[in-house]
């Protein structure tokens, strides 16, 4: 069952530049990865979704009810954690988790206190008083309360430190087998990787793709870094190359293919250092997609 | 539930506005028995006031010495004007102060309908309104207490009530309306402080000069104008048309504005 149709879903601003012609849908079940550069839509989409804004043209359902029609219909199975946590500000934090719960049918004490404490959140302090990090928390714990049948996260581990990032990947983890849909937005592609079944990647308003995750990381690209001793290593060459650059002593590859070939090439040289990283995901919109080299 | 929030997020400067206002009506009404004792001098010493300002507070066309007349002149200021402003700074607050401080994100997200959120926020104002005149209407009855004579006739005592809160009530719909359609907190108080204030001179204006005597029409104060109810012991129907008139277009454009707004912080 499709949990979120999106159909032709255009939202256009005085100014900006929005979401031009979404079309694409969410299964039940999975985790649904939403990524694209700051400004490329996410946000514009998620909230349309949940008509905080109205789209310009097209339309779109959420279990298979109108978003707009339906919206407090919708609502009522959705939780949501914006990317910025903004809270009320005399409030304490227990306060809020049960100004938050008394909009639902089921409110469940036990619930709240057990994820206060895996994330390890003080419900008596004042919100006013927390960091960025814990006002996120609250967010998650309020977001997740009502045990809803879709989650939709907009930039959720920004202000979480690694340690909490993993127990909230836990809880996404519990939350899938009980068969909730999670919508998870993210500038971050590792991340988005780690948890996802799809994703959809979003630049400039615009649909790229959708794609497994199985198939973003078939081609594993990497950004990798080799210093050499001396600089006279142009002609490196070998499979699954997508682009070289050559400065001084210092060589950049997009790399896709086998990390055990590359590794094996390297060692027969004289290399200084040695750095292996994600490519942002700029690099991979440009030479993944664009120029679409390695897709087939 | 947004309405009990609204009403316990408010419900300190109800209580400190209730507070200044029943000290000033019990504070002014306490004079009066001295005031009344000399009423001949006291009478003589207004008339020696200049005539414009005599109009423009009323005071030509009541007597003072008489307790409803002393309410007309000096407590009705007090709860008009006062009330009015707390009108203001409530209503002008209430729905924009969520988008100011993008908690509305937060209740966007629950299952609740814009209408409900305007209701509901809509609702605990007018509360709060009724609640603030209940208190000044209980602080004026006792504060008549302090007279030798302490009844007032009911029914004039009543209509300037009623009064207030059709004014009060204007102002806060007003307030409102504008909460609904802007965003930024700040600039709705100074607008909606600079209507009520602005509707206030404009009454005393009139009063001064018959030239300004036409802006008497742009002014709610002047609808429920104390001298006119107590001298024709009713109200005007075509200015409680005017002010209800006012407030349904207001409260309805609240609505509309509201449903159909992008929310977006």
């Amino acid at each position: 069952m499709k949990i979120v149709d999106i159909k032709n879903l255009t939202k256009t601003y005085n100014k900006n530049r929005g979401i031009i012609n979404l079309t694409f849908s969410i299964e039940e079940g999975e985790i649904f990865g939403f990524i694209g550069p700051n400004g490329a839509g996410k946000s514009t989409t998620i909230r349309t979704l949940l008509n905080f804004i109205y789209p310009t043209s097209g339309s779109a359902t959420i279990f298979g009810k109108d978003i707009i029609k339906d919206s407090k219909e919708i609502r009522q199975n959705v939780g949501y954690l914006p990317s910025e946590v903004h809270y009320y500000d005399d409030m304490k934090v227990i306060d809020l988790l049960k100004y938050s719960a008394g909009f639902y049918k089921k409110f469940n004490p036990k619930r709240m206190k057990e994820l206060a404490e895996r994330l390890d959140l003080d419900l008596h302090r004042k919100i006013e008083d927390l960091s960025f990090g814990n006002r996120k928390k609250v967010g998650i714990v309020q977001a997740l309360l009502h045990e809803p049948k879709l989650l939709i996260l907009d930039e959720p581990t920004s202000g979480l430190d690694p340690l909490m990032q993993n127990t909230f990947f836990e809880l996404l983890t519990e939350e899938r087998e009980k068969g909730t849909t999670i919508i998870f937005s993210s500038h971050i592609l590792s991340e988005v990787q780690k948890m996802c079944d799809r994703v959809a990647i979003i630049k400039e308003g615009k649909l790229v793709k959708v794609e497994t995750i199985e198939n973003l990381t078939k081609n594993n690209l990497k950004y990798i870094t080799v210093t050499f001793e001396r600089a006279a290593q142009m002609d490196f060459e070998l499979e699954g190359i997508v682009k070289k650059e050559v400065n001084g002593n210092e060589m950049t590859l997009l790399y896709s293919g086998d990390i055990k070939a590359l590794l094996t090439r390297l060692n027969a040289l004289s290399i200084k250092d040695l750095l292996i990283e994600e490519p942002t995901l700029e690099e991979v919109f440009m030479h993944y997609y664009e120029k679409g080299g390695i897709e087939k | 539930m947004i309405f009990k929030r609204e009403f316990k997020r408010n419900l300190k400067s109800l209580i400190i506005w209730s507070i200044v206002l029943s000290g000033l009506i019990l504070m002014t009404l306490s004079i009066f028995p001295q005031f009344a004792q000399q009423q001949k001098e006291m009478t003589k010493l207004l008339e020696a006031y200049p005539e414009p300002i005599k109009k423009a507070f009323g005071m030509n066309e009541l007597n003072m010495g008489d307790l409803i007349g002393f309410y007309g002149v000096e407590i009705y200021m007090m709860t008009t004007l006062l009330g009015s402003i707390y009108s203001a700074i409530l209503a002008s607050n209430i729905l924009a102060k969520e988008e100011n401080e993008k908690t509305i994100e937060f209740l966007l997200s629950k299952p609740v309908t814009r209408s409900q959120i305007v209701t509901e926020k809509l609702l605990a104002v007018l509360v709060n309104i009724l609640i603030l005149n209940v208190v000044s209407t209980i602080a004026s009855m006792i504060g008549f207490q302090f007279a030798k004579d302490p009844d007032v006739p009911t029914d004039t005592f009543s209509l300037l009530i009623i009064a207030t809160i059709l004014l009060h009530l204007t102002f806060g719909a007003i307030a409102f309306m504008l909460s609904s359609i802007l965003k930024k907190t700040r600039s709705i108080l100074s607008v909606s402080l600079g209507v009520v204030l602005a509707a206030y001179f404009m009454n005393v204006m009139a009063g001064i000069s018959e030239d300004l005597e036409f802006l008497k029409y742009f002014s709610p104060f002047k609808y429920v104008d104390a001298a006119a109810i107590i001298n024709d012991n009713e109200l005007e129907p075509l200015y409680i048309f005017i002010m209800v008139a006012v407030i349904l277009i207001s409260i309805l454009t609240s609505y509309i504005v509201y449903r159909k707004k992008d929310i977006a912080v």
